[in-house]
């Protein structure tokens, strides 16, 4: 039986309107190729709208000192040294032209005195770097690109969910997928694919990241063949909101401690400064009056061990509860509203005043605020060349959180948006040039794309009834407890082996009911890429024995230098997805002298 | 405090009945829940066909509007305690198109979106190199409330106008035309006029301010059609004079 789908032909398809979709859809547009942007959400409500610190760029308006190097050093070093050089360095190099690009469109922004954009402090940043507006800056961003796209006239299929990519022996065709509205079969025949489908954190039982976050695109690179590099790297945003259980996971901006505030335990003690590593120790205040003055000068002072990079803070925090000094929740204490005046804090951080006040019952500019962990960022993802943003698969181009590298083991917050616009740009541009240069028309196999469909209509005809929900909910539990911020060899291969049980009982998931905007229908879906996102980190966990940025061992707690020069890569083969360890590309050495100077 | 709470959540499957339902579904109480998350239980526990939008559950994305007892709202805000003792009663967004339960058709929309052309219009753009357009805290004020808007819809559906004028432009997008028209940075306040002061524009609207009161970002749109009209005669009232001070 034949399957119906409509089809769409495009030169570049972009996947995901995040901050990474758009900007990659508005630069291959200005190239003047024909675009598709396809979003699982309505346009506007991508992730990135819930991002609220701000964009990290060395524009220096606020301290003259800043500079493309300084914040390629911050990079490399808060990634702990295993992020992609060439990729960190366009990333310094680009992001003021990006964030006065953006303010160009029409961005609101916090301003200086003079009116220049301002900037805040943030963990791991030497300077004040992050261009924002109060802590709603993704808000700002998307809607500034959104509004972008709209005027360039971009075709946008909205509440469109791509299953899968196409591509013939050669390169990519195209990609497959359907209409959550209607559940109509979509196909997508494309000459370049920009994936911009942003992370994995729905793995997780804790996590500050929307539904949308299922892992969708680096799934679907992985089948497709694409390398996917550095999945055992999964962030944990140390200030995650821990009471009420309702609210569990949703982050607590940076900017807090960026703004004045302080972690402390149960003793009231300020226990970052117990917490400085060898590695941060020459460059991080020793003592709280240092760390106070840093805040007013920082030419004279080092910066307060507050704003260690998250995956240090986390570590921390968590350490502190396992020691029975944690707050009644079982996170610590946060606390602004000792260090700085009530006006000030609503003015700098009005969505955090009221998230607190009204979902938490909890005055922060009065009390203090219990925070603890939340999944929030994965630094793994699709391997690209640096410059041009294309995956190992031809024609396949990825942007963002779903691409791997930039960030090394661990992020900087603030990172995520300038990478974003950087590197959207760039997929964009590079798509788009490619699809000029592939001459004729695209082909699509039409046996594959039945097959495909069938396959996703699967779950309404099973002999079996496993409920969708119950599936997903368990591998989220599993993550939770076994593949955590701190593991272990044994904890990792239990969670393999509840993962293997979970795909099998995902095969026998059944719903009810029609295609039309059926949620039980979705999530059966999305648990393909979520039991593999969850599958690749699990392995490259495993594979990992030493303890860097986002990956911490028991069993290994140590950093090893050999394993500083290496990727651990993902990538299927006949059906099995394999591990392998291979080179980082090296640093030339004059950039390596960046980090020898200050030795 | 009761064990457990009722809600009455509107279906409507359109493959299987000709027009939307009430159903009764019964959740545990808790002190620390909204409204979505008694649907996300229903959904996970109870009947997992339900339908509704959501995402970010910390009232920036503005996916999950609703009516909750009559009135629209953010969903991920609405405490349960606040409706006790129940039934509650959850129903889409008044004035548009049901797709499906709790989920609307918000196409309407988008193409008014882009008719107040939400973007800077410039006569001419400065190079990137020299910087960018400097703006004080003054300039800041007058178009920063305007910008807070999450397109939640709730103002539409709060609207009677729009209820019985489906043509009109409506709150949320002339609140974002007013932004950019306020935008020190913006020349673009004459390219909508034609569309802010024409038939379907701000003229439309009686000063209800329905959508005021229901916005939960205090963008206060209704404030912002003020404020347009003010403009607006003003300028009629200078296409009047005969010495062209236009």
């Amino acid at each position: 039986m034949a399957v119906e789908y409509e089809t769409h032909e495009h030169d570049v398809i972009v996947i995901g309107a995040g901050g990474a979709g758009l900007r990659a859809a508005i630069e291959a547009a200005a190239q003047g190729v024909s675009v598709g942007l396809v979003c699982k959400s309505l346009l506007g409500k991508a992730h990135t709208v819930m991002a609220e610190g701000g964009i990290a760029a060395a524009l220096g308006n606020v301290w003259p000192e800043d500079n493309w190097q300084v914040h390629f050093r911050d990079t490399m070093r808060g990634g702990k040294m295993l992020n992609n050089w060439r990729m960190a360095q366009l990333h310094a190099q680009e992001a003021p032209e990006r964030v006065l690009e953006l303010e160009r469109w029409g961005a609101l922004f916090d301003r200086t005195k003079d009116g220049l954009i301002l900037q805040r402090d943030f963990g791991g940043h030497r300077y004040a770097r992050l261009a924002h507006v109060g802590d709603r800056t993704g808000l700002e961003m998307i809607r500034t690109l959104q509004y972008h796209a709209i005027h360039q006239g971009i075709d946008v299929y909205m509440e469109c969910k791509v299953e899968r990519l196409l591509r013939d022996g050669e390169r990519i065709r195209g990609a497959f997928g359907y209409w959550r509205n209607t559940g109509a079969f979509v196909l997508f025949k494309a000459k370049a694919v920009v994936l911009a489908t942003g992370g994995i954190g729905k793995i997780y039982e804790i996590t500050s990241n929307s539904w949308e976050y299922t892992g969708d695109g680096h799934a679907a690179a992985l089948w497709a063949g694409a390398d996917l590099i550095d999945m055992e790297f999964v962030q944990f945003h140390p200030t995650g909101m821990v009471w009420p259980p309702s609210v569990r996971g949703i982050v607590v901006t940076e900017g807090v401690r960026g703004d004045g505030g302080t972690l402390r335990n149960n003793q009231g003690e300020r226990f970052m400064f117990r917490y400085v590593p060898e590695f941060f120790k020459a460059e991080t205040a020793d003592n709280e009056a240092e760390a106070d003055r840093w805040y007013e000068d920082k030419r004279n002072n080092r910066i307060t061990p507050d704003l260690l990079p998250r995956d240090e803070v986390a570590r921390a925090i968590n350490a502190e509860v396992k020691a029975g000094r944690g707050s009644p929740h079982g996170g610590v204490f946060l606390d602004i509203g000792t260090r700085r005046p009530p006006d000030y804090i609503k003015k700098r951080l009005p969505s955090m005043y009221h998230q607190f006040k009204e979902l938490a019952g909890v005055d922060i500019t009065k009390e203090t605020m219990e925070v603890g962990p939340t999944c929030h960022y994965v630094m793994g993802g699709v391997r690209v060349d640096a410059d041009t943003t294309q995956s190992t698969v031809p024609g396949l181009f990825a942007a963002g959180e779903v691409a791997g590298g930039l960030h090394g083991s661990n992020r900087l917050g603030g990172n995520s948006l300038s990478d974003l616009l950087v590197f959207g740009r760039r997929a964009g541009l590079y798509a788009a040039l490619y699809a000029k240069d592939l001459g004729g028309r695209v082909v699509v196999d039409t046996a594959q794309v039945e097959a495909i469909a069938r396959e996703l209509l699967e779950p309404f005809t099973r002999p079996w009834n496993e409920n969708p929900y119950a599936i997903q909910a368990e591998l989220q539990e599993t993550m939770q407890d076994l593949v955590r911020i701190i593991r272990t060899e044994s904890e990792l291969r239990h969670a393999l082996r509840k993962i293997d049980g979970l795909k099998d009982r995902a095969k026998k998931v059944r719903v009810e009911g029609g295609r039309t905007y059926n949620p039980g229908w979705h999530t059966a879906l999305d648990l393909r890429s979520l039991l593999t996102v969850a599958e690749c980190v699990t392995l490259a966990a495993i594979e990992r024995k030493e303890s860097r940025g986002g990956h911490t061992r028991d069993d290994y707690p140590k950093t090893e230098a050999e394993w500083g020069k290496e990727n651990v890569v993902v990538r299927q083969k006949n059906g099995t997805i394999q591990i392998a360890r291979e080179p980082l590309p090296e640093m030339p050495a004059e950039l390596r002298r960046l980090f020898e100077e200050k030795k | 405090m009761p064990a457990t709470v009722a809600l009455a959540v509107a279906r409507y499957r359109p493959e299987e009945e000709p027009a939307p339902t009430l159903q009764t579904y019964e959740v545990p109480f808790r002190e620390d829940w909204v409204v979505l998350d008694a649907l996300n239980y229903i959904k996970d526990r109870l009947d997992g066909s339900l339908s509704f939008r959501w995402s970010c559950r910390m009232g920036v994305c503005g996916s999950c509007g609703m009516k909750v007892n009559g009135t629209p709202v953010l969903t991920c805000a609405a405490f349960l305690s606040e409706h006790l003792p129940g039934p509650i009663r959850v129903e889409p967004l008044d004035y548009f198109p049901v797709v499906r339960d709790l989920v609307v058709d918000l196409s309407d929309f988008m193409r008014k979106l882009k008719k107040v052309k939400p973007w800077i219009l410039r006569e001419e753009e400065k190079p990137l190199a020299e910087g960018e357009y400097r703006q004080t805290p003054d300039q800041l004020d007058a178009y920063k409330q305007f910008s807070m808007c999450i397109n939640c819809m709730l103002c539409y559906s709060a609207c009677p106008i729009y209820g019985l004028e489906p043509s009109f432009i409506g709150p949320a997008a002339i609140a974002l035309a007013q932004r950019y028209n306020m935008d020190s940075r913006d020349q673009g306040a004459r390219e909508r006029l034609e569309i802010l002061s024409g038939y379907d524009g701000i003229w439309q609207c009686t000063f209800v301010g329905e959508c005021t009161k229901v916005c939960p970002k205090n963008v206060d749109p209704a404030g912002a059609i003020q404020q347009y009209k003010l403009t607006s005669a003003v300028h009629w009232l200078k296409t009047l004079l005969p010495w062209g001070a236009r």
